[in-house]
């Protein structure tokens, strides 16, 4: 931390810069979360005011309310949840397993295979993507919550790289000892490296929940019955039937953006570790 | 000596379920993509085989064309903007901030968020009339500002603008990652020696940062090919396809023309483009990459 620039001027200006920058990447959130306590004719005055009105009348939630009870948010958060939870923890399962085979039992050509799974990953989704929909039809999958889950479930080239990497650099003496007392493979990977693993574990289930959370395309190509729908998708088909309504759509988008906030900052150290430590999504 | 099977049973367990997700949802997927990329199919009609047809038309059609264009006018707004933004911002967090920690989230913040309920805020912030965007340039003297989503020229901009404003936190922690592994005494010396602040910028950060750059282009790269939420959430690729690229092209060939096979080619040209940016990439890469 000896690294200071040189002069106040320079440093008043990369301070300012950087407060600057701060305020506008923080702006629209601010802006959302405004706009969602406002009543639908202070939407439309000019000069845009900064007053949440909503706030300071008897029904300070009321887009809320709507967004929530009327236009079925309650749905569309829970099958969120639901998908997004699935998805992730059978992230965790499928990428834990995988990882510990590739950091820890022998195979014959497992780096073969390990380096097909990471080169696979690059393949962008454009082309993976109209396969997986002819796939999914073919299998009667279409408008249920099957596409969005078991892809996520299967494939998780990020996750079986990282959880690799933590296995491999954990001790190898407690499995040699457990070898002894004759554990088998599975018992040794549950009951002593698994609980070792958890920091990784936990970096690997929040990122995958976040992407599926944030999901729109499979969704949008695999649900039709509203009652089905995910929160981005919900939002979308709330802005194509009520194009005015922004008091109501920023509520919805509030609702939709809290848990991953929530999520971040309880996690930050994982998600930042994960995220810096191996960089690729997917 | 155990026999072979049993002694590599167990991994071939574990790898079950990855190697079936490997085969069925990319190994599969892929070969199929390919094939379909030589055929004409309309998903409704039996699939007919063109050959080649499917890549001479989008080679040669105006449409496809603009889609192109709209595609590297994307990428050049984008990958230069988000990179120089998130390098700018990474160093002056590491130049000893007290209060780095909330800056970090503030700038991060984006990242993580729900990307379509982030993009319907901007949309609302870009409306013409009663937008924030355009009633503060109003504020600021600038009457003439333009209708941004609904105008041709701007809405391309306006997509590159919420994508680099949504990443630049993801690139800026990649690169403070970098940062904090460059060893203080270089500027110490730097310093000693009487260079400026950009000249040390130029000279130690960005050289000893290169490595950390270059895996940030790379990942910049392949993003900027593959915008869909932003797009569909702000513009749905419009006015007049002016903001529709590749990967939007792809999906509206796809599920809403159902032109299977067209869409595969399509996306088989994009697979192309990344790997030849990605091998050009490489090819540079010991020009100015310090090991």
């Amino acid at each position: 931390m000896n690294r200071r620039v040189s002069g106040p001027g320079a440093l008043l200006a990369l301070y300012g810069f950087l407060v600057v920058y701060a305020a506008l990447s923080l702006m629209p959130f601010a802006w959302m979360l405004i706009t969602s306590f406002k009543e639908q004719a202070a939407l439309f005055q000019l000069p845009p005011s900064f007053r949440p009105s909503l706030l300071f009348t008897d029904t300070p939630m009321a887009n809320y309310s709507v967004i929530w009870n009327e236009r079925n948010f309650v749905t569309f958060f829970r099958n969120s949840a639901f998908v997004s939870f699935m998805a992730a923890i059978g992230q965790v399962f499928t990428c834990a397993l995988a990882g510990y085979a590739f950091a820890r039992l022998p195979l014959p050509g497992k780096n073969v295979i390990f380096a097909i799974i990471l080169a696979t990953a690059f393949v962008p989704t454009e082309v993976t993507i109209i396969p997986e929909f002819l796939l999914m039809r073919g299998f009667g999958w279409l408008d249920t919550f099957l596409p969005l889950i078991v892809p996520s479930f299967l494939v998780g080239a990020f996750g079986t790289f990282m959880l690799r990497e933590y296995f491999a650099s954990l001790p190898h003496d407690y499995a040699e000892a457990a070898r002894m007392d004759g554990a088998r493979e599975f018992r040794i990977f549950w009951r002593i490296y698994l609980p070792l693993a958890q920091p990784a574990l936990i970096s690997v289930f929040v990122i995958a929940f976040i992407n599926n959370w944030d999901e729109l395309l499979r969704p949008l190509l695999y649900l039709t019955s509203p009652d089905l729908y995910t929160v981005p998708l919900g939002l979308l088909s709330f802005v194509s039937q009520y194009e005015a309504a922004w008091g109501q759509l920023m509520a919805g988008s509030v609702i939709s953006t809290l848990p991953l906030i929530i999520i971040y900052v309880l996690t930050q150290r994982y998600v930042l570790a994960g995220f810096s430590g191996g960089g690729v999504k997917g | 000596m155990t026999p072979a099977w049993r002694r590599y049973a167990p991994a071939l367990i574990f790898l079950l379920p990855a190697l079936v997700g490997l085969a069925v949802f990319r190994l599969v997927p892929i070969l199929w993509s390919f094939v379909l990329s030589f055929y004409d199919w309309q998903i409704f009609d039996q699939p007919s085989f063109t050959g080649l047809d499917n890549y001479i038309h989008i080679l040669t059609s105006p449409v496809s064309g603009q889609v192109l264009r709209n595609t590297a006018v994307f990428a050049l707004i984008y990958v230069p903007g988000s990179i120089a933004l998130s390098l700018v911002l990474a160093s002056v967090l590491n130049n000893a901030l007290r209060s780095s920690a909330f800056f970090r989230s503030a700038l991060f913040l984006p990242y993580i968020t729900s990307t379509v309920a982030v993009t319907l805020a901007w949309k609302w912030i870009f409306s013409t009339r009663f937008g924030l965007l355009n009633n503060a340039l109003a504020a600021l003297g600038i009457d003439a500002a333009p209708a941004w989503l609904a105008d041709p020229t701007y809405a391309l901009p306006a997509v590159a603008i919420v994508s680099i404003w949504k990443d630049v936190g993801f690139y800026m922690i990649l690169l403070l990652a970098g940062l904090q592994t460059i060893d203080p005494t270089y500027y110490e010396a730097a310093r000693i020696d009487g260079a400026r602040v950009v000249r040390r910028f130029f000279r130690i950060t960005v050289p000893l940062l290169s490595r950390s750059l270059f895996f940030v282009l790379i990942i910049a790269m392949v993003r900027s090919t593959q915008t869909f939420e932003i797009t569909y959430a702000l513009t749905e690729g419009g006015p007049n396809r002016s903001s529709t690229t590749l990967a939007y092209f792809i999906y509206e060939n796809a599920f809403i023309h159902f032109q299977m096979g067209y869409a595969a080619a399509l996306a088989y040209i994009l697979c192309f483009l990344l790997g030849l940016l990605t091998l050009v990439n490489f090819y540079f890469r010991r020009r100015w990459v310090h090991e």
